[in-house]
């Protein structure tokens, strides 16, 4: 009833391209998806009072967030919460605010009865959901291991089980390689549970969106920014006077240089979490696309060719999904250590000493003079 | 404007604000028990396993290295006392070397001594053997001069005589 209200309703030209581009990168079906998501947009029009979508597949529907969860057994309607003009509204689902007659919907949006727009959604969203379902299991690993390391096992003997060997490795990769590789050895102990505790929860996000029915929070650019946020915080309060200096001063430069680097440097200081940001967000969401994709695929053929056509290519097109499953989990694992290698990249960057010397003046004259260096 | 939309996070690109602070409150929660109580203990656990695999790779090569000082000292020992044993042999050798030339000197001038004495003695012997002899000569040669001289008869009874004499001599 209220499918029409969660697909975007205001697909701008800007967006229809780039999602379009993500679908370029990611599967060689163009055309393909293009009209996929065309069909999607139209159905947006007319599906005012149809539940089902004339569209055989509903990529928008997939990858966007909902005030609903689905799960094998059917959907499960989520909270919703309204911050507006200084005041709370809380339902248990959306049809409850409108039928309360507190909310009124218009064009997709919902307003107040008195039509001020809502100042604040807090609502509970599906992305949401799971994006504490992979803190939880975050948590719950990192609590049981913790409970083991507790008991003395890993403490006084070597770790046992898969799990806990697993937990072990991907804690000393990240502290060893991953921080200790970037952030200088007496400060990395700080960063540490940080960066792990970052590693473990976008993991984990990445991976529920592997299950069939369930979303990525990761493909969604509020919790990728929120995630790169952090690192952006953290980043700069860790700068050390060098870093500051490198901003605002850099040592050794000519005055006028000054004027052009010092913009730059710190138009720098947010494209590197932006970056980061992005780089999560497009790389899960361009691999939720695919797989819709493929698999939408087999309904595109059905309706243009007929049944037997559909169900014939059906073959191809699994095994293709079954082979892109493989390279999600990968690039899940990937992106989470992606992540979280320039976060300490980042705060590596900011926490760095140099001696100044480095950047005397006549110091760099004579690297220029080194017929080697030059 | 994007929040005043319906559900912002359903377009693309949007940026939700209302979800993000779900996120960031969430997010603090959970670092905030991952940095109370679950990671300390995994970080001490394994940091505390790591000093003791390090410290105990390090005992083992001390120990390591004193075994061998303690064996090459043993050696050094055993070479000593070798040295000390062979040297305290030569000195008994030649002790019991010295002793026995020195035992043999003063036999052998023991014996001297006895061969001179005895030397000596007969010499002794000889001398008063001799000195008697002569006393006894020259007693006999007044007896049997004073014969003579009372009874010079002739010079047969003179030849008698002195062969008497000399027969006694001869008998004694």
């Amino acid at each position: 009833m209220f499918r029409h209200v969660f697909v975007s309703q205001s697909l701008s030209p800007l967006k229809v391209a780039f999602v379009t581009l993500l679908v370029l990168f990611g599967s060689f079906g163009v055309g393909l998806s293009a009209s996929a998501t065309g069909v999607a947009n139209a159905s947006d029009a007319d599906a005012a009072e149809t539940e089902e979508s004339s569209s055989p597949i509903d990529v928008m529907g997939k990858i966007a967030d909902h005030d609903y969860i689905e799960s094998p057994f059917g959907k499960v309607y989520l909270p919703r919460i309204f911050w507006v003009d200084g005041q709370f509204y809380t339902y248990s689902s959306t049809k409850k605010a409108l039928t309360s007659g507190d909310f009124i919907e218009k064009e997709g949006v919902i307003y107040r009865a008195d039509e001020t727009p809502i100042t604040i959604d807090l609502s509970i969203t599906s992305h949401l959901v799971y994006v504490w379902l992979g803190f939880i299991l975050a948590l719950l690993i990192s609590l049981w291991a913790a409970s083991r390391y507790r008991r003395g096992i890993g403490r006084t003997s070597a770790p046992k089980g898969a799990l806990h060997n697993i937990y072990e490795i991907l804690y000393l990769f990240i502290r060893d390689d991953v921080i200790q590789g970037y952030i200088p050895k007496e400060k990395a102990p700080r960063y540490t549970p940080l960066l792990f505790s970052m590693f473990m929860a976008i993991a984990f996000m990445n991976l529920f969106g592997l299950l069939p029915w369930a979303a990525t929070a990761t493909a969604d650019l509020t919790v990728t920014a929120t995630l790169a946020f952090v690192t952006f915080i953290v980043t700069q309060a860790s700068g050390t006077k060098t870093y500051w200096g490198h901003i605002f001063n850099f040592p050794g430069v000519p005055l006028l240089v000054k004027f052009i680097l010092t913009p730059v440097e710190i138009l720098g200081l947010f494209t590197k979490p932006l970056a980061l940001c992005f780089r999560l967000f497009a790389n899960m969401l361009s691999g939720k696309i695919m797989i819709i994709s493929i698999l939408g695929l087999i309904f595109i053929f059905t309706e243009l060719f007929g049944a037997t056509v559909g169900i014939g290519s059906s073959v191809i097109w699994v095994s293709l999904t079954a082979v892109l499953y493989g390279l999600k989990v990968f690039v899940a694992l990937l992106q989470a250590y992606i992540f979280t290698l320039l976060s300490a990249v980042f705060i590596g960057g900011a926490l760095e000493e140099h001696h100044h010397e480095e950047h005397d003046v006549e110091h760099d004259d004579v690297k220029v003079m080194d017929p080697i260096n030059a | 404007m994007m929040m005043s939309l319906f559900l912002a996070g359903s377009s693309l690109l949007s940026f939700n604000t209302g979800f993000a602070i779900w996120i960031l409150i969430s997010l603090i929660v959970f670092l905030g028990i991952m940095y109370k109580f679950a990671l300390p203990p995994i970080i001490k656990g394994i940091e505390e396993r790591e000093q003791s695999i390090q410290s105990s790779l390090d005992a083992a090569e001390k120990a390591l290295r004193e075994a061998e000082k303690i064996s090459k000292d043993n050696e050094e020992v055993v070479r000593e006392a070798e040295r000390t044993a062979q040297s305290i042999r030569k000195e008994a050798t030649k002790e019991v070397e010295e002793f026995r030339a020195e035992r043999m000197e003063k036999a052998k001038e023991e014996a001297e001594k006895l061969i001179e004495d005895a030397k000596k003695s007969i010499d002794q012997e000889k001398q008063k053997a001799l000195q008697e002899l002569r006393k006894e000569v020259t007693d006999l040669t007044i007896e049997a001069t004073t014969r003579l001289l009372q009874k010079n008869v002739d010079s047969e009874t003179n030849r008698k005589l002195i062969d008497e004499t000399i027969n006694d001599l001869s008998k004694n």
